[in-house]
């Protein structure tokens, strides 16, 4: 699978329509038709146990919930490192969790605004990233 | 179901730390013997057993519960393994109970252990990352620390927590742990040492996060009528509460307390028939020092947001509101994932026998302990009585 940073399993047609769109810069979710329950990161089944789910855009804006700088990254990110892990709460509601970057840690608050982007990593890998904006 | 009560008749442990001398059957051998001696009994007089290993991956050993059952010589006798992350031990404690009160056994053996250091601190941080989310959120370099460290930083953020409140944790475990023969790192160390300690995932540095440890730990179950011929001191499970939470951190209702604590909590302390007020002492899972001001909390020893004045006031220490990881916590007696939360029951046993050494408290009579899987997913909490 190409999305991520770094991953080990394998690529589903799921995964290559979500990753399809967000080369095109939307971050699709998925809505149940049953429940109406919104997913982000997206979900192919529902938890309500309905299989009818439809993609949707998602908000790219958002504010950061809580955030960390990792020096010590696991064996897989050795060369990424350091890098800042950070929670946002988007404007739609729905919440992610992402790498972000253009600030610097001193000046990182929590309730900072950011958006989501998408990246395309040295090794052609595809991700989403928040960007202060 | 039955009604009696299941008693904890026997118990054992290693030495927690840096094991080259033993892989893991020699470890779960080392703890199974002295718990069978603590109890009186034979390993035959056992009827099955209740293995909790939580990651194959660092003994290079896939179904090492039927290697550790018949290494201690229970072959033919049934058993099965039970894996819930850090929570595996309470995971193993609670199916041992519960093949007690099925009527399916009469005395259980439960038996945690894992091998964690001959991998490495880096390759050891790459394998517990990969049982978080491993589409969404391990791919983005997500680890245990920091995890923790996202919480922490809600935590300051919302309710004023501070560093040095985290470091005094840190400082209050190393202080039990020094006591504990067991415990992996037997040193006290000062606020200053902890405060200055290496930055892993800000605002946790070194002193922060719990240890990487080799080690074990086996109890003896029964039920009520086997325990009182066994035992002179059967210790009573007298409540257990689990609930789980999503796999994703960021999919959370709240990043500053863990949902599935107050739950589980709220269903030990009913089936007890307690309330928070009533724990004399209790064993909580500290993997991040961030992780025990969350669960003074959520277990409800303090309000919302008063953990961090909570150790500041010393209220977990011998002495204060309810002595907290009185055996030195993850953070100082080691966490081998397994081993941990049975290693939990065993100190809170010892406390309410008056068996705990340099660490006693007067008189407990109600004990409790709070295990987590990763970062709040699973929760198990369980309730002791003399
Ligand atoms: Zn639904």
């Amino acid at each position: 699978m190409k999305f991520g940073y770094v991953s080990w399993l394998p690529e589903t047609d799921f995964m290559a329509r979500f990753v399809e769109e967000l080369e095109k810069n939307k971050l699709m979710g998925t809505r149940c038709k049953g429940c109406g329950a919104r997913y982000l990161p997206p979900r192919a089944h529902c938890r309500c146990g309905s299989v009818e789910m439809e993609w949707f855009e998602a908000s790219r804006k958002g504010k950061i919930l809580a955030y960390t700088l990792v020096t010590f990254p696991p064996e897989s990110m050795s060369k990424n490192s350091p890098y800042i892990m950070a929670v946002a709460e988007l404007e739609d509601g729905l919440r992610l969790l992402a790498q972000l970057t253009g600030v610097a840690v001193k000046n990182l608050k929590i309730g900072m605004s950011v958006r989501v982007t998408s990246h395309r990593t040295p090794e052609s890998r595809v991700v989403y990233r928040f960007e202060t904006s | 179901m039955r009604t009696e009560k299941v008693g904890i008749v026997g118990v054992g442990h290693t030495k927690f730390g840096k094991r080259a001398d033993a892989t893991i059957r020699e470890l779960a051998h080392e703890a199974v013997k002295p718990a069978l001696e603590d109890a009186g009994i034979n390993i035959g007089d056992i009827d099955t057993s209740v293995i909790g290993v939580a990651a194959d991956e660092f003994a290079a050993q896939l179904s090492s519960g039927v290697l550790i059952h018949d290494y201690v010589g229970m072959k033919d006798k049934p058993t099965f393994r039970v894996e819930a992350a850090c929570a595996t031990g309470s995971a193993a404690v609670r199916a041992g109970w519960a093949l007690i009160k099925s009527g399916l056994a009469e005395v259980v053996l439960v038996v945690g252990a894992e091998t964690m250091t001959h991998v490495g601190t880096l390759r050891a941080t790459e394998l517990m990352a990969r049982a978080q989310d491993t589409r969404w959120e391990y791919p983005f370099g997500l680890t245990f620390p920091s995890s923790y460290a996202l919480m922490a930083t809600a935590h300051m953020h919302k309710f004023g927590t501070t560093r040095e409140q985290l470091s005094l944790v840190s400082v209050k475990n190393h202080t039990y742990g020094a006591m504990n023969p067991y415990a992996h790192l037997q040193k006290s160390i000062t606020l200053e040492e902890a405060m200055k300690s290496i930055m892993i995932c800000y605002p946790l540095n070194l002193y922060d996060c719990c240890l990487i440890s080799d080690g074990a730990a086996a109890i003896i179950l029964a039920t009520e009528e086997k325990a009182r011929k066994i035992s002179d001191t059967p210790i009573w499970l007298i409540g257990l509460g689990a609930a789980s939470d999503t796999m994703m951190i960021s999919e959370r209702e709240s990043l500053t307390e863990l949902k599935a604590t107050r739950v589980a909590a709220e269903k030990a302390y009913k089936m007890a028939r307690i309330t928070p007020d009533d724990v004399d002492v209790a064993t909580v899972h500290d993997c991040f020092t961030i992780a025990e001001i969350v669960a003074y909390e959520d277990l409800g020893f303090c309000q919302k947001g008063e953990g961090g004045k909570f150790i500041e006031e010393k209220q977990s220490y011998i002495g204060g509101k309810v002595p907290i990881n009185t055996d030195g916590g993850l953070k100082s007696k080691g966490h081998p994932l397994g081993a941990t939360g049975v290693s939990m029951t065993i100190e809170i046993t010892k406390q309410l026998r008056g068996e705990a050494g340099k660490r006693q408290l007067n008189g407990a009579e109600i004990g409790l302990s709070h295990n987590i899987g990763e970062t709040g997913q699973y929760c198990f909490v369980h309730v002791y009585s003399r």
